[in-house]
């Protein structure tokens, strides 16, 4: 472990919701969108709603699940796309060509439920967001473990989920601060293996802040 | 029905006018007969505590949410109106009290003010004739037939002229919320302010002929606002979704002391040691207190509960007085079914029998976005809601709440919520962070902090090109 040699500078990112012009009123329509969207939309119903819900501990992962399940009573196909974790890509057109493929192969598979109409359509939505400073750049362990249990969750979220886009790598800027300035590989490592979709983001927060912690005793 | 309206222009308003009530906003006069008769049957009669309006309550400052939502979210606000500063808004509706724009309108324009971004409040003015049209506008946008005659739409024009005459816009931004000023747009070349068409109503399926009427004006100016996905139209212009919300500090919605929820169930002879299923809402079909009846009646047969059903609009509304009348018939000579007919400022009457609920119900056949149900919500009860309107915005079935789509569906509902209280204790936790997270008035200050920087960006970067 050593004194880093930059502080960790905490954001948090704010957003906005704007009501797109597609909408899907059945399962090929959700397909033909999701190929056409534009990366917003793509962002939007997978990484930023997570931060709308992020209260929710299981059973919410993305919008497009979310609807095929709730207004298309298509469990199966639900369960796959909820399955997608976000943190496994680094650019949205991956996230984009995985959800696609998901719902091409369902679609060869049930060719019955491409005729059924939904419940209710689908708005695909995209937002746009300003980043802002947070109040806190700690340079010790034991300042950023305070900070980090004091700012919203929406700076978690901005840390910890949306950075990999970010970056365009598979990590996460919490992770990246401590291996690169104190030299904590393997806290570093603990802390991307934490599961997004079974914790809230309180959790989330609550235990990275137990592990650099326990990296300080 | 309107006259003439106030022509004062009203300016960071902090009296606070007190319009809340049962969602609906209907000023009802409490007949003479309600204030000395005894209960009628299952409607029970009210105390003295509620037949006169209480004193406004004085409008919070920023720090008072501190508490509810955070020092780290009060902070975020800040920074944001930070580079706002000394930039200015106007809002512009056409009623200064009654009804929900009014009500969020006299929080909103306060807090945005007291983070140095000015904010003025201009109210439009009409004679009847103007009014009538525009409601009849309002009905038919909301899908009901409407012939639209030439006189209507002069009547519209003339009144709209009028006001752009009288109005000057100096701000940089121009708010216009719903259609009776949408043509105010016309004074946009002589400013340099971005304007944004706040539409509170669902146009899903509006009359087209008003529609279109309407269209060539939204589409001149530079963003709408819609309160849900599903209430937007196709429109050239940026739209945004901003939610309706709730001040978790009004008389509606303000934390109460258990012993206060207690008096005020005592004084409506509510029994607390047993469930209490709850309604709040106006004695309109559309609000289907005869299906909760029903549904009350289904669940009774397998859990004890008792059924409340709080709200207004059938003493000055004859058709809320047949449906009052409908409720009771269906409910018969059930000493559990508890049906109070109050005035639109019992809101705090409101606040502690929703706090004392067991299961909160809205089982609508149509509905806006709902806002009784961010208020059960809000209060951590678990809440069964018709999937209709924006009450899937809110309610993620089994996870926020339960949406159901029938009768049988929510006596089900009420029978699984009173046996199951573990995963009923969840879904309303869950239901409070997701109020807290999307649908308070703090909430809606930061949309509007953030919308007005992303056109004041764009503004920045047009005059660069």
């Amino acid at each position: 472990m050593r004194k880093p040699d930059k502080p960790f500078y905490f954001n948090t990112s704010e957003s906005l919701i704007r009501i797109g012009r597609q909408k899907a009123n059945n399962i090929p329509e959700l397909w033909q969108g999701l190929q056409t969207c534009p990366d917003d939309s793509i962002f939007q119903h997978t990484v930023r709603t997570l931060q709308e819900h992020h209260f929710i501990r299981q059973g919410f992962s993305n919008d497009f699940a979310h609807w095929c399940l709730s207004a298309c009573n298509e469990p199966v196909l639900a369960e796959q796309l909820a399955s997608v974790d976000v943190r496994e890509f680094t650019a949205i057109e991956g996230l984009r060509r995985r959800m696609v493929a998901i719902v091409d192969a369902f679609l060869q598979q049930h060719p019955q439920s491409a005729t059924k109409p939904a419940y209710e359509p689908f708005y695909f939505c995209a937002s746009s967001i300003v980043i802002l400073p947070a109040q806190f750049a700690p340079d010790t362990l034991p300042g950023f473990v305070s900070a980090l249990r004091q700012v919203s969750v929406h700076s978690i979220h901005h840390h910890f989920i949306e950075a990999r886009l970010r970056l365009h790598r598979m990590s996460n800027d919490f992770s990246n601060w401590l291996e690169q300035e104190v030299g904590l590989t393997r806290v570093a490592e603990s802390i991307e293996r934490i599961d997004i979709y079974t914790n809230t983001m309180e959790g989330v927060r609550q235990q990275i802040a137990n592990i650099v912690e326990q990296s300080l005793n | 029905m309107k006259t003439e309206q106030q022509r004062a222009t009203i300016t960071d308003p902090t009296d606070g006018s007190r319009s809340e009530g049962p969602e609906t906003g209907a000023v009802v006069a409490l007949p003479e007969a309600t204030k000395t008769a005894p209960s009628r049957g299952n409607i029970r009669a009210l105390p003295a505590s509620v037949l006169t309006p209480p004193a406004p309550a004085p409008s919070p400052r920023l720090d008072d949410y501190r508490d509810i939502i955070g020092q780290a979210q009060v902070d975020a606000l800040r920074f944001l109106a930070r580079d706002l500063k000394g930039k200015s808004i106007k809002m512009v509706n056409s009623t200064a009290v009654g009804g929900g724009v009014a009500e969020m309108l006299n929080r909103l324009v306060p807090l945005l003010s007291e983070l140095k971004v000015p904010t003025h409040w201009d109210v439009i003015t009409g004679g009847n004739d103007f009014f009538e049209v525009t409601k009849a506008f309002h009905n038919a946008l909301h899908g009901t037939g409407y012939e639209l005659t030439k006189a209507a739409q002069e009547i519209f024009l003339t009144y709209n002229e009028q006001n752009r005459e009288r109005l000057q816009f100096e701000e940089e931004l121009v708010v216009i919320h719903d259609p009776q000023p949408v043509g105010l747009i016309r004074s946009r070349d002589n400013t340099s302010a971005s304007w944004v068409w706040r539409c509170h109503i669902d146009l899903s399926n509006p009359d087209e002929r008003v529609w279109e009427f309407l269209r060539p004006f939204v589409e001149q100016y530079d963003a709408a606002i819609f309160s849900s996905q599903s209430f937007a139209r196709q429109l050239p212009i940026p739209q945004y979704l901003f939610y309706p919300c709730i001040d978790p500090l009004s008389e509606k919605n303000k934390d109460l002391p258990d012993s206060v929820v207690q008096k005020v169930c005592d004084e409506f002879g509510i029994d607390r040691s047993r469930p209490i299923v709850t309604q709040v809402s106006r004695f309109d079909r559309l609000k289907d207190p005869v299906g909760v009846v029903h549904a009350y009646k289904l669940a009774k047969k397998y859990v004890d509960c008792q059924l409340v059903l709080a709200g207004g609009g059938a003493s000055d509304d004859p058709e809320g007085a047949a449906v009052l009348q409908e409720v009771k018939e269906a409910a018969g000579n059930d000493p559990d079914i508890i049906i109070l007919d109050l005035p639109p400022w019992c809101a705090f009457e409101i606040n502690a029998i929703q706090r004392a609920s067991t299961i909160v119900l809205q089982k609508s056949l149509k509905e806006g976005f709902g806002l009784t149900v961010t208020e059960a919500l809000w209060k951590g009860k678990p809440t069964i809601a018709s999937a209709v309107g924006g009450i899937p915005n809110q309610i993620i079935h089994k996870l926020t709440g339960v949406l159901v789509h029938s009768v049988e569906g929510c006596a089900f509902q009420i029978r699984y919520l009173l046996t199951h209280p573990d995963f009923a204790l969840r879904i309303g936790a869950s239901g409070r962070e997701h109020v807290k997270e999307n649908f308070l008035m703090t909430t809606n200050v930061k949309r509007w902090l953030l919308l007005f920087r992303i056109l004041e960006e764009a503004k920045a970067r047009g005059a660069a090109r």
